[in-house]
């Protein structure tokens, strides 16, 4: 009850309009079909003639509804209303209460009263024709704005208008200003909504709503294509959980998801719920796509309780796919450069592949014979995988094969093929055992291709997909066909660097004696430890041989740098003082000449370090000449754990004129080894130096001492492998020589 | 001693020298540094090139020829070369080899030069 109708005793009729009213306007009609019964509800009791009048929010004042006694009249006005619209800042009543926001009374209007307010004379005659004489102007005004006004009018034969009347008015007009505050708010939103609904349905990110029992309440189109659907009919119709049961839903690290982990059903439980990455599989085909799914709750703002989740799907399948490509290709990457045994790189390429390309993942290549053999396979299940051998062991690809890892092999063209049919693999299958075995595989997709290097395919690599996995696209296969060409290249260059090591081994041992001579009178031995198991060709080389004059030259030096610009300086620097020697020259003039043709030589500064021995026996010991050329100096070793560095050093071969070379003569008695060896063992000892004392050549072989010639070399070269923690940076080279013992035969051990 | 892998090369000026002073280890790898480093650096109006080895903790075959490729350009180019003395290996080197004959060796990279 409001204030007004408490002080006012009501005549029965008033409070029945004012019931009717208040149906009306709760009617969902649309605001101007409502405005014109509530107009007519006035009529006749109330009012003769009842205008409702608008103004637009720019002010301007247009007629909603009119209703009278007399139809014509309200006709009329109407007409008249829209050829002479009021002027909102003008002296007719209804411009004036909007203005003003108070009801008026006129109980008796004069004829001057309302040519005063009149719109011209045409307004002003209707006015005097229809003989107006009372009329009541009420503002129509709803949460503190004036939406217009409500009129209402006696004409001659009626009573003039009261203050009871006029309060009534004011209620009738409140009541309606209400309805109508409500209809343009409503409209308003309406609007909106629809101006979103469109906006939804347009967007490209897939949106849902849910509701608190899981059901969907909302999709648009986005996400039915995501969801599968084809009409949001069959949307409405699904039972909760039934569509997101139509999908495997995994996360970033591949697991299966609990809808519960689901953003909107973290909403509803009351947690956070930050956006999640999910991968989504469709059961029925094997389509994968990546999602980021965020979710807003949507609140009853009375009881604050969430109604409802709306779900935003962003499809980042392009970005994710490009992303785990890369990282796949980085990967693979390391695996292929992490070894040069093809074979196993291969299989560790099979397994990543296998793990996160496909179910299963297969390498052939082609031999030396031109024979396809399969280096590889790998499945994702290891119980798979037995099988996979299996087929494999059974079935091996045969050349002539028209399709498969042949034709590719063959063509150097990758190639795709999807939802493999069991027609196809009955036709691909050679027997009724083979087809079962592919079935039990579960062959759903499966790409081949060429294991390519730069200039021709080495072999095939085939993914395949099951069943119960996800499906192999065209992204898959560009992946794939990158990960052929870096396999390729890799396969090829662990080819050339296994035949360049076999080259180079064969080459170094050219440079090198096959085997020592005989010395009558003494005992030598040698031995050689290149750097590294499969190595380039080394600057080391030793030589032994006798002279005209009965003695033995003994030659041990290194050559700076590998490869095969050294060996051309080791073959010069060996042939070269082989040549010189047979003149029976003295040791350093036999240096002088190697210096002057490693001078002449182009490219200019190929450094070369020699020691040589000449050995002469005598009786009971044997003089010994030694000259050297940047190189260590030789040790005697012996009597005991002694030993003693002997020579002069001299200046390196083919770096800087002249070269100073000194001979020194020294004697080698029974029980004395002399050991010539080549900078790899200290520079072996280099690897360790700063941890524990660098053991110098002179400890090592006074330790050794005590053994057999060639077991003693044998301790000194194992003894500077283990001080530079098995992978020396040098070659190593010994050549050592004792008197032969006393009365003894005039055995050598040969290399 | 410096650790593996770790080489510098650092020049300066003195009043009638140009100074290259080099850290770490020298062998093929730093080697190469230095001959890309020389190739870049402008060597005129100096009266003498000295090479500071005070810093060289291991020198091996390979750095002792980068070394003497140094001394050949500057010689080539009318102007004096000088070393520094190196660690105790770098020296042992330079004296198995004898080459240490056949460079100018000072005290410190400003010593006087013969």
């Amino acid at each position: 009850m409001t204030a007004a109708d408490a002080q006012v005793e009501r005549p029965p009729w008033a409070i029945a309009l004012l019931v009717e009213t208040g149906a009306v306007l709760s009617s969902s009609l649309d605001l101007a079909t409502t405005m014109r019964r509530v107009a007519q509800l006035t009529i006749p009791a109330l009012a003769d003639l009842c205008v409702i009048d608008l103004c637009n929010r720019e002010g301007a004042i247009s007629e909603l509804a009119a209703a009278s006694t007399d139809p014509e009249r309200a006709r009329g006005l109407e007409a008249l209303r829209s050829r002479f619209p009021l002027d909102p800042s003008g002296g007719h009543p209804v411009a004036r209460v909007i203005r003003s926001g108070e009801a008026v009374l006129m109980a008796e209007m004069s004829h001057e009263l309302l040519r005063s307010f009149a719109q011209g004379s045409e307004h002003a005659g209707f006015m005097l024709a229809s003989r107006y004489r009372s009329a009541i102007v009420a503002p129509l005004t709803a949460r503190g704005r004036t939406l217009g006004a409500l009129s209402t009018l006696r004409f001659a034969d009626s009573e003039p208008y009261d203050q009871g009347e006029l309060q009534l008015v004011s209620e009738l007009a409140r009541r309606a200003a209400l309805a109508i505050d409500n209809a343009q708010l409503f409209s308003d939103v309406q609007a909106v909504e629809q101006r979103l609904d469109a906006v939804l349905r347009n967007l490209a990110e897939a949106i849902t709503v849910v509701d608190d029992a899981g059901r969907t309440v909302f999709a648009n189109q986005a996400a039915l294509d995501l969801l599968g659907l084809r009409s949001s009919e069959e949307l409405a119709r699904a039972k909760p959980g039934a569509i997101m049961s139509r999908f495997i839903v995994l996360s970033e690290a591949g697991e299966e998801l609990d809808l519960d982990a689901m953003p909107a059903r973290r909403l509803f439980r009351g947690e956070p719920a930050p956006p999640l990455l999910v991968r989504n599989i469709v059961r029925a085909t094997g389509e994968e796509r990546w999602v980021v799914v965020r979710a807003s709750p949507i609140v009853d703002p009375g009881s604050g309780r969430v109604m409802y989740a709306a779900n935003v799907f962003e499809d980042v399948t392009q970005v994710k796919r490009a992303q785990l490509a890369e990282a796949f290709m980085a990967q693979a990457s390391r695996v292929l450069a992490s070894s040069m045994d093809y074979g196993e790189t291969l299989q560790r390429v099979a397994r990543l592949a296998a793990g996160q390309l496909a179910d299963w993942c297969s390498v052939d290549v082609l031999d030396e014979r031109g024979q396809l053999e399969r280096v590889a396979v790998d499945h994702d299940d290891p119980d798979k995988l037995a099988l996979a051998q299996q087929v494999d062991e059974s079935y091996r690809p045969m050349l002539d094969e028209a399709f498969g890892v042949p034709e590719v092999i063959r063509t150097g063209v990758a190639r795709i093929f999807n939802d493999i049919t069991t027609e196809a693999l009955a036709s691909y299958a050679r027997d009724a055992e083979h087809l079962r075995l592919l079935r039990e595989m579960g062959m759903r997709d499966v790409i081949i291709v060429p294991l390519a290097a730069p200039a021709r395919t080495l072999g095939a690599i085939t993914l395949v997909s099951s069943h119960n996995g996800r499906r192999l696209t065209d992204a898959d296969l560009d992946v794939a066909v990158r990960l052929g060409r870096r396999a390729g290249t890799a396969v090829e260059s662990a080819r050339l660097y296994t035949e360049r090591s076999r080259i180079a081994r064969v080459l170094q041992r050219a440079l090198l004696p096959d085997s020592l001579p005989q010395m009558p009178g003494f005992e030598i031995a040698a031995s050689y430890r290149p750097a590294g198991e499969l190595n380039e060709v080394g600057g080391d080389f030793y030589d032994v041989f006798p002279r005209s004059d009965g003695r033995w030259m003994l030659v041990i030096g290194d050559v700076c740098g590998k490869g095969a610009e050294a060996a051309s300086v080791t073959a010069l620097a060996r042939h070269t003082l082989r040549a010189v020697s047979m003149l029976d020259t003295p040791p350093a003039v036999m240096l002088e000449s190697l210096h002057r043709m490693l001078r002449a030589q182009e490219p200019e500064g190929q450094m070369c370090t020699v020691c040589l021995v000449l050995a002469g026996r005598t009786r009971k010991r044997a003089r010994l000449t030694i000259a050297l050329a940047g190189h260590p100096r030789p040790l005697i070793v012996g009597p005991g754990e002694t030993a003693s560095a002997v020579g002069e050093p001299g200046t390196v071969l083919g770096l800087v004129d002249p070269i100073a070379i000194s001979e020194v003569a020294v004697e080698l008695c029974q029980g004395q080894t002399l050991l010539l060896y080549t900078d790899g063992v200290p520079e072996a000892a280099r690897a360790r130096a700063g941890s524990t004392p660098a053991p110098v050549p002179e400890q090592l072989s006074a330790r050794a001492h005590g053994l057999a010639l060639q077991g003693m070399l044998r301790a000194i070269e194992t003894a500077a492998v283990d001080s530079a923690d098995g992978h020396p940076h040098d070659d190593i080279a010994l050549l050592g020589l004792r008197l032969a013992e006393a009365g003894g035969g005039l055995e050598s051990s040969g290399r | 001693m410096s650790t593996e892998g770790e080489f510098h090369i650092v020049t300066r000026h003195g009043p009638d020298r140009l100074i290259i002073k080099l850290d770490g280890e020298l062998d093929m790898v730093s080697c190469a540094l230095l001959d890309e480093a020389l190739a870049d650096m402008d060597l005129d109006g100096w009266c003498a090139i000295v090479l500071d080895l005070r810093g060289v903790s291991f020198l091996d075959s390979t750095g002792l020829k980068a070394i003497f490729r140094v001394r050949g350009v500057v010689h080539g180019r009318g102007q004096k070369f000088a070393v520094t003395q190196g660690s105790a290996q770098v020296q042992r080197l330079l004296s198995l080899t004898g080459l240490d004959q056949h460079l100018d060796t000072i005290d410190t990279p400003d010593a006087v030069l013969a």
